[in-house]
């Protein structure tokens, strides 16, 4: 829980930081052509909590915690530390595996949270000190777009429900994949590095993709606008 | 003095070398190698002499019952053996013969395609995952590269299999870890807190040792106990294996290529040749073999 989480919170408020501030960035110059510039905290709210802050912070933990596991169980597969926990009598996956997905399962939600939020941060300071929009006013279009989006059960943002259950999905994703390349390890340490990079392609990519099907079902499920 | 002696040694050896040029013939010099290597290989056995032999009466503690196995190509063939409570059966044979397979299959680790294997009597081949770790537990393994936990201290290493399965409390945890370390003839307050990427070969093998054997397992598998250690360690390790079978009474089952230390250990020698046991019996009776591959084997 730690590793994962408390360990990948400095790069993940990076990641927050600058996506929040690009994104304010970019489309300000896109929205002076329609003077709309102060429809930029609707923009930076909607991209980071529905998309980029879940496959963001994905993507980051994937890198950083991903490989990390394949690597540490691979080189356990290597050395017989696998085997000799089964010969000990102890369950691996559920000494190694199970609290390896619970605490992604935990944490990338968590950090999602936290990167949409300084994300957020990020177009605020863009908005207020390049492009001159007040803080007040850039807090406002934010709320506005979340309540725009509409609510589940009445209370819960649609965009919440969004944000938070493909992390939730991605935490899966990453902490399976590379337990199952680390213990499926095979060649000494050159398996090391081979399962380690298959671990972070794989999650990415199926992070993408993943992403979008999870986007089009919640589209559909969730009554977006009303 | 030691000088003098190493001095008349190398005069020996520079007068035994000049005699051979002088005229000794290869397959001379060969018969004389294979004398030394035997009459070594002898006196290895005399020295476990005290090792356990029961006779047939006793019931097998391990019993591998016509097994084979194979991957995408045949590993072993209707391979049977059996160790009798307290006997040290030793599997010796070319590298790749499947040795250490043998190893897996009486763990459990891996399944055989036909054939049985029997811990106390009890066939587990057809056990669940959950029965195989519970018949696992009598066991011990002592893996080649030891196999220690590197994130965890010698301690925890030790103290591991007593905590996954026992009841006991943290100062019976530890008194039990010190008494294993003792027994491996470690130091518990030196070793203890140290990491296994600390420790020397010889010493990770010892604390792999005090690991199986931590739990009171009545059968200790070894693989390659020896494998990579000076010939002093060797030794050492070898003695401690016999030490674990006289003072315990472990049923021991060993993986090894050093036949020096195999003979010493050994109640009986189990030779995979060509996926199959080709010889089973006891040391004196593999060297007495007339058996080329044998007698090629043991370089007698």
């Amino acid at each position: 829980m730690d590793e994962i989480g408390v360990k990948s919170l400095g790069i993940v408020l990076l990641t927050g930081l600058f996506t929040g501030m690009v994104l304010a960035l970019q489309s300000s110059v896109q929205l002076k052509t329609f003077g709309a510039t102060m429809y930029i905290g609707n923009l930076v709210s909607a991209s980071m909590i529905r998309e980029l802050g879940p496959v963001l912070a994905g993507l980051m933990v994937a890198g950083r915690v991903g490989s990390g596991i394949a690597a540490q169980l691979g080189s356990m597969r290597v050395t017989e530390q696998i085997d000799a926990l089964n010969t000990l009598g102890t369950d691996p996956i559920k000494k190694l595996v199970t609290p390896r997905v619970l605490a992604a399962l935990i944490m990338l939600p968590v950090l999602t949270v936290i990167n949409d939020f300084v994300g957020i941060i990020g177009g605020n300071i863009i908005a207020a000190f390049v492009i001159g929009l007040p803080t007040s006013q850039y807090w406002r279009t934010v709320w506005d777009q979340i309540a725009a989006d509409g609510f589940t059960m009445r209370y819960i943002p649609n965009d919440f429900v969004q944000g938070l259950s493909k992390p939730l999905v991605f935490g899966g994703l990453i902490s399976i994949t590379a337990c199952y390349f680390g213990l499926g390890t095979t060649g000494g340490t050159e398996g090391v590095g081979v399962s380690t990079t298959r671990t972070v392609v794989t999650s990415s990519i199926l992070i993408l993709i993943v992403d979008y099907f999870i986007t089009q079902l919640l589209l559909s499920v969730l009554s977006y606008g009303a | 003095m030691a000088p003098d002696r190493d001095t008349k040694t190398l005069e020996e050896r520079r007068q035994g070398d000049r005699r051979a040029d002088a005229g000794q013939s290869s397959d001379d010099r060969s018969t004389a190698v294979r004398e030394a290597i035997r009459s070594e290989l002898e006196s290895e056995i005399a020295l476990g002499r005290s090792r356990r032999l029961r006779g047939p009466d006793s019931p097998p503690v391990v019993e591998v019952d016509h097994v084979s196995l194979a991957f995408d190509n045949p590993i072993l063939e209707d391979v049977s053996f059996a160790a009798r409570e307290g006997e040290t059966i030793a599997l010796v044979g070319e590298s790749g013969t499947g040795k250490s397979t043998a190893l897996k299959l009486i763990l459990r680790l891996l399944i055989p395609d036909k054939g049985r294997v029997l811990i106390d009597g009890e066939d587990i081949t057809h056990l669940s995952f959950e029965e195989a770790l519970e018949v696992r537990q009598k066991m011990g393994m002592v893996f080649q590269g030891a196999a220690l936990f590197d994130s965890m201290s010698v301690f925890e290493n030790v103290a591991y299999p007593l905590r996954e399965h026992t009841d006991l409390d943290e100062d019976q945890i530890r008194k039990r870890v010190e008494e294993k370390l003792q027994f491996v003839d470690l130091d518990p307050s030196r070793v203890m807190d140290q990491l296994p990427s600390e420790l020397s070969g010889g010493m990770r093998k010892r604390v792999g040792i005090a690991r199986g054997m931590a739990n009171d397992a009545e059968i200790m598998l070894y693989d390659e106990p020896t494998s990579g250690l000076d010939p002093l360690t060797t030794s050492t390790i070898t003695r401690l294996i016999m030490k674990l079978q006289r003072e315990l009474k472990v049923t021991s089952l060993v993986v090894s290529h050093d036949i020096r230390s195999v003979f010493r250990m050994a109640s009986k020698v189990a030779l995979l040749y060509d996926r199959k046991i080709t010889f089973f019996g006891t040391p004196e009776e593999m060297m007495a073999s007339e058996d080329k591959y044998i007698q090629d084997f043991l370089g007698a």
